[in-house]
């Protein structure tokens, strides 16, 4: 990156609300300027079903950053979930080519274009893919594998894709603001960087990103991202069956879970009961607590079950031993800790922040979109491996021009 | 095409990846249509910075160019307005002994008539100028709108010379530095002064001649001669240059036809006070002609001639003139210093 002082704007277009942070970077250092935030319109579970209020929610949390930091953003990183993503494994393998057996940049190339080229659906393109650490006649190589001595070199990629009009549709929605969307970053990545430390990453850790309508995890191993996934239930499904299940109002279900949800039942007692508003006016009502935390941690746990499940066989408590970290919105309900860790069978804490993040940011809600930032400026910056598609002048050129 | 499945080991040489769609591949720009109004101003504020961009642009090449062309045009323009001034007469400015003139100048020149000041070709008028031998150096300075100033350094003569075949002969004057030239503009009175150079060979050189060598010795004998004997110099009239290569010796004869030997190599002014003695001091035989010899030092012979052996020139005793000693030597207080002179 230049050392000319960019400013970008990490944009979260959530079920609830969409949150944006304006980052300056000067090339070295990122410092968070300002923020925006607005309910969300026209959003169900990540994807756009009214581009037109979608547009305009975003459109002011957008204007409100801008405001904010007294600055024009100049360009977007954008956090892209929804139950549309889908992941798949793919690993290569190629001969090294030198006859010293010293690995050259050319096979790293090749092996990597290898990992990456598994033809897609038809509507479906490339969101990410996640490179695993290279292996060395089958030894795992944590850097580069360049100038190692070997006979076969591997490598796998964590492939996860979309389709290709939801993506189009969140592209837009930023484009409409004559922005330019930079990085496309998926919102489980994004939270787990910042949720979690280099060292948990190492050790094996299991990030979960719990928002109003989908929730995001990542597995990370060997301190890099291993699996990813999307499970399109969140907080909004919890409200929902409160709602349902107390004849309630959306609204009034929100208020309950908020206040009495519990991803565990603690409540001995059937009989004891919680006012809705508890300020005794007309038309409050009780409700047996049990019933709300029964509610609530039934549909809690099974999250975490279905979570579990996509995992499959990538999580296990031996590769997992730094545990689950929650985050985001409905990681606030109470208990959800303590079901995590009964349910995958590891430690599991809140996630928080790092230290150096200011006060008003430490809210779960908006840890994916200073992971955006940070994640997104890493990976623009250091680039893990120089790949085909950038590496040309031509391309540097065409892209100059493209973003002029 | 065939892709490598899972785990499989590829040989590089037949690998040929496709790459795979990636959301990078989605083209980003809406219509206007789809743009809130945020979006729409925050494209015009772009356009508009773009706009300002290609302004500024196009003004600095805009400014540039105009400087340019005022630059180009500002050459052309000195001449338009002077070729509507005609150039006065050339102004003449010679050294303080010139005798050049405005007339001379003009038929040097030979300018067109209503010529204007920037259409002279001052290198060719400066050549011009230079042409007569009788310039040693030329400047010419346009003073705007229509002067023109033609600074020279003329030489000086310091004898003459006859050149040509019989009939067809002309006089040619002598420089200091031994350049021959027609002369123009001095006074016959001053040319009749001049003694003739005789006894040299004279090499050609384009329409004139070389410089005639070793002139500086016998102008530095005249001009010494003009300066502290003026009333020997006045009956001076040849100066034979004959013997100057192979003895060292300038000849003069003067109108009562004596011949007076000067040693080149020799004080001019110690050999012209000997001059001045024996002058006063010879015996004035009627019917002779004396021959005095100075470049021999203290000793100086004098030779005394019948002069009907001058006139005659056919009697071998006189052609062959018979030496008579008539002084012998000097006193040395004669010879002390110029100032006896």
């Amino acid at each position: 990156m230049s050392s000319k002082t960019t400013y970008i704007g990490a944009v979260e277009i959530g079920t609830s609300k969409i949150t944006v942070l304006v980052g300056e970077h000067n090339g070295r250092e990122l410092a968070i300027i300002g923020r925006g935030e607005c309910s969300s319109r026209g959003m169900i579970k990540g994807t756009v079903v009214d581009y037109k209020a979608a547009s305009d929610s975003t459109h002011s949390a957008l204007e409100q950053a801008e405001r904010d930091a007294g600055e024009r953003i100049d360009l977007v990183f954008l956090a892209q979930t929804g139950g549309h993503l889908e992941g798949f494994y793919n690993e290569a393998a190629v001969n090294v080519k030198a006859s010293d057996n010293m690995i050259e940049p050319g096979d790293v190339r090749t092996v990597c274009d290898l990992a990456k080229a598994k033809e897609l659906p038809t509507g479906r393109m490339v969101v990410h893919h996640i490179r695993r650490p290279f292996r060395v006649d089958g030894q795992l190589i944590p850097g580069s594998p360049e100038n190692i001595t070997g006979q076969r070199l591997d490598v796998g990629y964590w492939t996860v894709h979309g389709q290709e009009q939801r993506l189009a549709d969140n592209l837009h929605v930023i484009r409409g603001f004559n922005l330019e969307v930079r990085e496309l970053v998926l919102a489980s990545l994004a939270s787990g960087h910042m949720v979690t430390s280099a060292e948990e990453r190492q050790h094996g850790v299991l990030a979960i990103d719990i928002g109003a309508g989908t929730t995001d995890f990542v597995l990370y191993r060997d301190g890099a991202p291993h699996t990813t996934g999307v499970v399109p239930v969140g907080g909004t499904h919890f409200t929902n069956d409160l709602s349902i299940g107390l004849r309630l109002t959306d609204g009034k279900a929100e208020k309950l879970k908020l206040r009495f949800g519990r991803a565990n039942v603690t409540t001995k007692d059937k009989t004891h009961k919680v006012w809705l508003d508890g300020n005794f006016a007309i038309g409050d009502r009780q409700f047996p607590q049990q019933a709300i935390e029964q509610i609530t941690s039934a549909r809690a746990w099974e999250l975490l079950e279905v979570v579990k499940k996509k995992l499959g066989s990538a999580f296990s408590p031996e590769t997992c031993a730094s545990g689950v970290v929650l985050t985001g919105g409905t990681a606030k309900l109470a208990g959800i800790a303590d079901a995590a860790a009964k349910v995958f069978g590891v430690p599991a804490h809140l996630g928080e922040a790092p230290t150096w993040v200011s006060e008003n940011l430490r809210d779960p809600g908006y840890h994916t979109a200073l992971g955006l930032l940070y994640y997104g400026v890493s990976a623009q910056s250091e680039k893990a491996l120089p790949s085909r598609r950038g590496s040309s002048f031509l391309t540097g050129m065409k892209r100059l021009f493209t973003h002029a | 095409m065939r892709l490598p499945s899972d785990r499989e080991t590829v040989n590089q040489e037949t690998v040929n990846v496709p790459a795979a769609r990636n959301w990078r591949d989605i083209s980003q720009p809406v219509k206007a249509r789809a743009m809130s109004r945020g979006g729409k101003w925050r494209r015009v504020l772009q356009g508009a910075r773009g706009v300002m961009l290609v302004a500024v642009v196009g003004g600095l090449l805009w400014g540039a160019w105009k400087v340019s062309l005022s630059l180009r045009k500002t050459a052309p323009q000195i001449p338009t307005i002077a070729k509507t001034v005609p150039m006065k007469a050339p102004e003449l400015r010679t050294t303080r002994d010139g005798v050049l003139d405005a007339a001379w100048l003009a038929r040097t020149l030979e300018l067109p008539p209503r010529v204007s000041l920037l259409e002279l070709d001052l290198e060719r008028l400066r050549a011009r100028v230079l042409a007569d031998d009788q310039v040693l150096t030329a400047s010419l300075t346009r003073v705007f709108p229509d002067r023109l100033i033609v600074q020279v350094t003329e030489r000086t003569p310091v004898a003459r010379v006859r050149v040509g075949l019989e009939g067809q002969a002309r006089d040619l004057l002598v420089a200091r530095d031994g350049v021959l030239f027609a002369g123009s503009g001095f006074d016959p009175a001053m040319i009749e002064t001049l003694p003739w150079l005789a006894g040299l060979t004279l090499a050609p050189e384009g329409a004139g001649f070389r410089p005639v060598p070793r002139m500086n010795e016998v102008a530095r004998l005249l001009t010494d001669a003009q300066l502290a004997a003026e009333h020997l110099y006045r009956s001076w009239q040849n100066v034979s240059l004959a013997r100057l290569d192979s003895d060292n010796e300038i000849e003069i004869t003067t109108r009562d036809h004596t011949t007076i030997v000067f040693g080149a190599k020799n004080a001019f002014f110690v050999q012209l006070a000997n001059l001045d003695y024996i002058m006063e001091r010879r015996l004035k035989l009627p019917g002779t002609r004396a021959r005095i010899d100075l470049s021999l030092g203290r000793e100086v012979p004098v030779m005394i001639e019948p002069l009907a052996a001058v006139a005659t020139e056919a009697k071998p005793e006189l052609a062959k003139g018979a030496m008579v000693p008539f002084f012998t030597a000097f006193p040395d207080s004669s010879l002390s210093s110029k100032r006896e002179l």
